[in-house]
C-alpha cells in the first residue's frame, strides 16, 4: 500500500515537473533571440569560518567587477556571480568545486582563495576544463603540481613572498637568528619553508617549529599549544619570529607572546594580513608593531577615485586598502571577462569553458594591480620585484611601510 | 635537526620552570573540565560527550558579561577582582544551566526507558552538534577575543622564569573550586548521596537517596566547573563555537589518565597532560603535541588500565 502510494506520488510529482518545465523551455528559447545569454562566474573561498574575512574581501572585488561589467552594456552576454563557500578548508573545497562544475551556466571561477583548498579542488575544475584564476592562493607548489593548465593566479607565489620576507627580517631588521613557525597547513608550511631557506641563505641562523591550526580557528589542535610555545620563545629569545599561517591562529600566538613578554620582531605573511588579526588578538594591543607581508601588488595595488567610491558601496564602507586581495579579485574577474570576450563563446558548455581557459593563457590585461599575463604554469609573468608589500600594525591599524 | 635539539636542550635549565608554569596553568583548565566527565561517569557510567558545549557556553556567557562590564574601559584593582569573580560565577552558572538542560532533555528520557548505553552516546553527540551549531548561528563563526578584567603582567619569577598574572588567576581560581568540590563531595549530605549513587544506585535509592535530584546536582556541579573553565580559557584564547572541541577531548583524556570516575584522578590527569604538552611543544615540536600526549596515555593505561588513581568515585573522594 505504502509502496503503491509512493509510486503514485512520484508519478504526480514528475508529471508536475514536466508541466512546469515546458513553459520554462518555451520562454527561454523565445527570449534568446532578443536577450543576451547569461553566464555565471563562480567564486570559491571562505565566506564563513575562522578565516572568513579574507574570503569576504575577495567576494567584494568579484561583485564590483561583475556589477560594472553588466552596467557597461558593452558585453555580448549578461554576467551573474555564484558563491561557493569552502571556509578555506581543503576538506570542504572538493564539494564546493563539484557544485561549481555542476552549475550549468558557470564558465569560469575566481579562486579558490586558500592554497590548501585550491590544491584539493583543482582536480575537479581541471576535469571540467574550468579555468580558475585565484586572487590569493600563493603556495609555490600550486603552479608546479597541476596539469591541464586550468590554474592561474594574479598574485606572485610564496617563493617570491617568502624570500622577500626573509630579506626584510635579516637585512632590513638585522635579525641574526630567526625562529620560523608554520601552522601545518599547505600554505603555511610552504611559505615557512621558503622563509627558513632564504633566511639561512641571507646569513641568519634559523630554527623551526610547527604549531598546527587549533580548534578555535577551524583546525583540531588545542590552543594551549601557544602558551608553551611562547614560553619557549621568550627563553630562547630569537631576534625575530616568522609565522606562516592565517590570522586567526596568529592572533592566538601573538596573545601568548605578549603574555610571555617576548619583545623581538614578529612577522607573518599574507594569510595574516587582515584587520581581523587585531580583533583576534587578546588584548588587541598585543598585535602592535607586528610586521606583515602580502603580494599586494605594490603601492599601486588599491582602488582610487570613482572605483574606490563604487567599492565602498559594495563593502559597506571598508576601504580597499583594508580589504586585502579585493583588488586582486577584481582583476581576476576582469581578466576572466576579457578572456570570455576574446573567446567568442559558442558551442556546448564544456567547449565554452575550455575556450575561456585557453584564451586566458594568451591574454595580456592591464589591471589595477599591474599587467596580468600568465606563464604556462599559471604564475604571473615577471620576477615580482616591487610586488610584495610590507605592513606594520601601528596602534591597531595595518599600515603599509614599504615593498620589496 | 640535531642542532635544533641540542640548542634547545642547552636552554633546558632556563626553560624548565617557565614551561612547567604554563603547563600547570593549562593543566588546571583540563582538570576543571575533566571533573565534569568524571562525575557524570561516576554516577551514570556514561561519557557526557556534550560536555565540550558546556565549556563553550560558559565561555560565551562570560564573554558577553565581560563585554558589558568592561567594554573599552580599564578596570581598577577593586573592579578587577569583582569582574573576575563575576566572570567565574556567570560562566559557571551558564555551564550548570546547560548541563541541567542536557540532563533533562538528552539523558533523563533515555534513563526512564532504560535505553542502552549506545543511545546515550548518540543523544550526547546530537546535543553537542545542536549546541555548537546553534552557537555558530547566533554568535558567528569567528574567534572573539574576550575583554580582560586585569592587565596581564609578570608578578614574580621562579628560578628566572616569569609567572604571569593570568597563570596565577587560573591556578588560584582552579584550586579554590577543586578543593571546594572535593570537600563538598567528601563531607556534605549531597556529597554522600553522590558517592552512594556512584557506588550502588539501587541501594542508595532504598536508603532514601533521591536519585533524580542527585544526578541533576552532579550535572550542575560538573557543569559549573566546566563553564568556569570556559571563562578562564576564553580569557587567554578567545571564544568561538568550536572552542570546546579539542580542550574537552583533552580533558576527557585527562579524566581517563587519572582514572575515570575519580575526582582527584581527574585533577592529576589534567595537570600531567598540561605539563606533558607544554614540554613536548618546546622540546619535540608543536606538531607532535598530541602524539606525545596520547603516547603517555597509552603507556599509563598499559601499566594501569584503570588510570593513575583507579576508577572509584565512591571511595576516592
Amino acid at each position: 500500500m505504502n509502496f503503491r502510494f509512493g509510486k503514485t506520488a512520484a508519478l504526480v510529482a514528475s508529471s508536475a515537473l514536466v508541466l512546469m518545465a515546458v513553459p520554462a523551455i518555451g520562454f527561454a528559447s523565445a527570449s534568446t533571440a532578443s536577450a543576451k545569454p547569461v553566464y555565471v562566474i563562480g567564486y570559491e573561498g571562505p565566506l564563513s569560518g575562522g578565516n572568513a574575512q579574507l574570503g569576504i574581501n575577495m567576494k567584494w572585488g568579484v561583485e564590483l567587477a561583475i556589477q560594472q561589467a553588466n552596467a557597461s552594456g558593452k558585453l555580448p552576454f549578461t554576467l551573474q556571480a555564484a558563491w561557493y563557500d569552502d571556509q578555506g578548508s581543503s576538506t570542504l573545497s572538493p564539494a564546493q568545486a563539484q557544485a561549481a562544475v555542476a552549475n550549468g551556466k558557470l564558465v569560469a571561477v575566481v579562486g579558490p582563495a586558500f592554497s590548501g583548498a585550491t590544491k584539493a579542488a583543482e582536480p575537479f575544475y581541471a576535469n571540467a576544463g574550468i579555468a580558475t584564476v585565484s586572487p590569493s592562493a600563493t603556495a609555490a607548489a600550486l603552479a608546479t603540481g597541476i596539469s591541464n593548465n586550468n590554474f592561474m593566479r594574479v598574485v606572485y607565489g610564496d617563493d617570491v613572498q617568502g624570500s622577500a620576507d626573509a630579506k626584510f627580517l635579516v637585512k632590513t631588521h638585522s635579525a641574526h637568528n630567526v625562529l620560523v613557525i608554520d601552522d601545518g597547513s599547505f600554505y603555511g608550511s610552504g611559505l615557512s619553508a621558503v622563509v627558513a631557506t632564504s633566511a639561512k641563505a641571507d646569513g641568519a641562523s634559523v630554527s623551526t617549529n610547527s604549531l598546527p591550526e587549533t580548534s578555535s580557528c577551524g583546525g583540531v589542535a588545542s590552543a594551549t599549544e601557544y602558551s608553551a610555545a611562547a614560553t619557549q620563545i621568550k627563553t630562547s629569545n630569537p631576534s625575530a619570529v616568522f609565522y606562516g599561517g592565517y590570522y586567526c591562529d596568529f592572533g592566538l600566538l601573538l596573545s601568548a607572546l605578549a603574555t610571555a613578554g617576548y619583545t623581538g620582531t614578529v612577522m607573518s605573511g599574507d594569510g595574516s594580513e587582515s584587520s581581523s588579526l587585531i580583533t583576534a588578538t587578546t588584548p588587541p594591543s598585543a598585535a602592535n608593531n607586528v610586521y606583515l607581508s602580502a603580494a599586494g601588488g605594490g603601492s599601486g595595488g588599491n582602488f582610487t577615485g570613482k572605483l574606490e567610491t563604487a567599492f565602498l558601496k559594495v563593502s559597506n564602507g571598508v576601504t580597499s586598502s583594508a580589504a586585502l586581495y579585493a583588488p586582486q579579485a577584481y582583476d581576476a574577474t576582469n581578466v576572466i571577462i576579457a578572456a570570455m570576450v576574446k573567446a567568442k563563446l559558442s558551442g556546448s558548455l564544456e567547449i565554452k569553458r575550455i575556450a575561456i581557459r585557453d584564451a586566458l593563457h594568451t591574454i595580456t590585461y592591464k589591471g589595477i594591480t599591474g599587467t596580468i599575463a600568465f606563464q604556462s604554469d599559471g604564475n604571473l609573468v615577471g620576477s615580482g620585484a616591487g610586488q610584495i608589500d610590507f605592513y606594520q600594525v601601528k596602534t591597531g591599524v595595518i599600515t603599509q611601510v614599504g615593498h620589496n | 635537526m640535531i642542532n635544533y635539539f641540542s640548542s634547545h636542550f642547552a636552554t633546558l635549565g632556563h626553560e624548565f620552570w617557565g614551561l612547567l608554569v604554563g603547563g600547570v596553568a593549562n593543566g588546571f583548565i583540563y582538570a576543571l573540565v575533566a571533573i565534569g566527565y568524571t562525575m557524570v561517569y561516576g554516577v551514570l557510567r556514561l561519557i557526557n560527550f556534550a560536555h565540550s558545549e558546556i565549556f563553550m557556553s560558559g565561555g560565551f556567557a562570560s564573554f558577553f558579561l565581560m563585554k558589558w562590564l568592561i567594554g573599552s574601559s580599564t578596570p581598577n584593582a577593586f573592579e578587577s577582582v569583582i569582574y573576575l569573580l563575576a566572570g567565574v560565577i556567570v560562566g559557571g552558572l551558564a555551564g550548570s544551566a546547560i548541563a541541567t538542560v542536557l540532563e533533562r532533555v538528552a539523558y533523563r528520557p533515555l534513563r526512564r526507558r532504560n535505553a542502552p548505553k549506545l543511545a546515550y552516546l548518540i543523544s550526547a553527540i546530537g546535543a553537542s552538534y545542536f549546541l555548537f551549531n546553534f552557537a555558530a548561528k547566533e554568535f558567528g563563526r569567528i574567534n572573539l577575543s574576550m575583554a580582560s578584567p586585569f592587565v596581564n603582567h609578570t608578578v614574580f619569577t621562579i628560578m628566572g622564569a616569569p609567572v604571569q598574572m593570568s597563570y596565577i588567576i587560573i591556578a588560584v581560581v582552579s584550586v579554590i573550586m577543586l578543593v571546594s568540590l572535593d570537600r563538598l563531595v567528601a563531607t556534605t549530605k549531597l556529597g554522600r548521596s553522590i558517592r552512594a549513587v556512584a557506588q550502588d544506585p539501587e541501594t542508595a535509592s532504598l536508603m532514601g537517596v533521591n536519585i533524580d535530584r542527585t544526578i541533576v546536582m552532579t550535572f550542575v556541579l560538573g557543569g559549573f566547573l566546566g563553564g568556569a573553565a570556559g571563562y578562564l580559557y576564553g580569557l587567554s584564547f578567545g571564544v568561538v563555537y568550536t572552542m570546546g572541541f579539542t580542550p574537552a577531548l583533552k580533558a576527557f583524556t585527562a579524566a581517563v589518565l587519572g582514572g575515570i570516575g575519580n575526582l582527584r584522578g581527574a585533577v592529576i590527569g589534567g595537570l600531567l597532560l598540561g605539563i606533558v604538552e607544554s614540554f613536548s611543544v618546546a622540546f619535540v615540536n608543536g606538531a607532535y603535541i598530541d602524539v606525545v600526549a596520547f603516547a603517555v596515555l597509552v603507556l599509563v593505561l598499559l601499566f594501569r588500565p584503570t588510570g593513575i588513581l583507579g576508577e572509584r568515585l565512591g571511595r576516592a573522594a
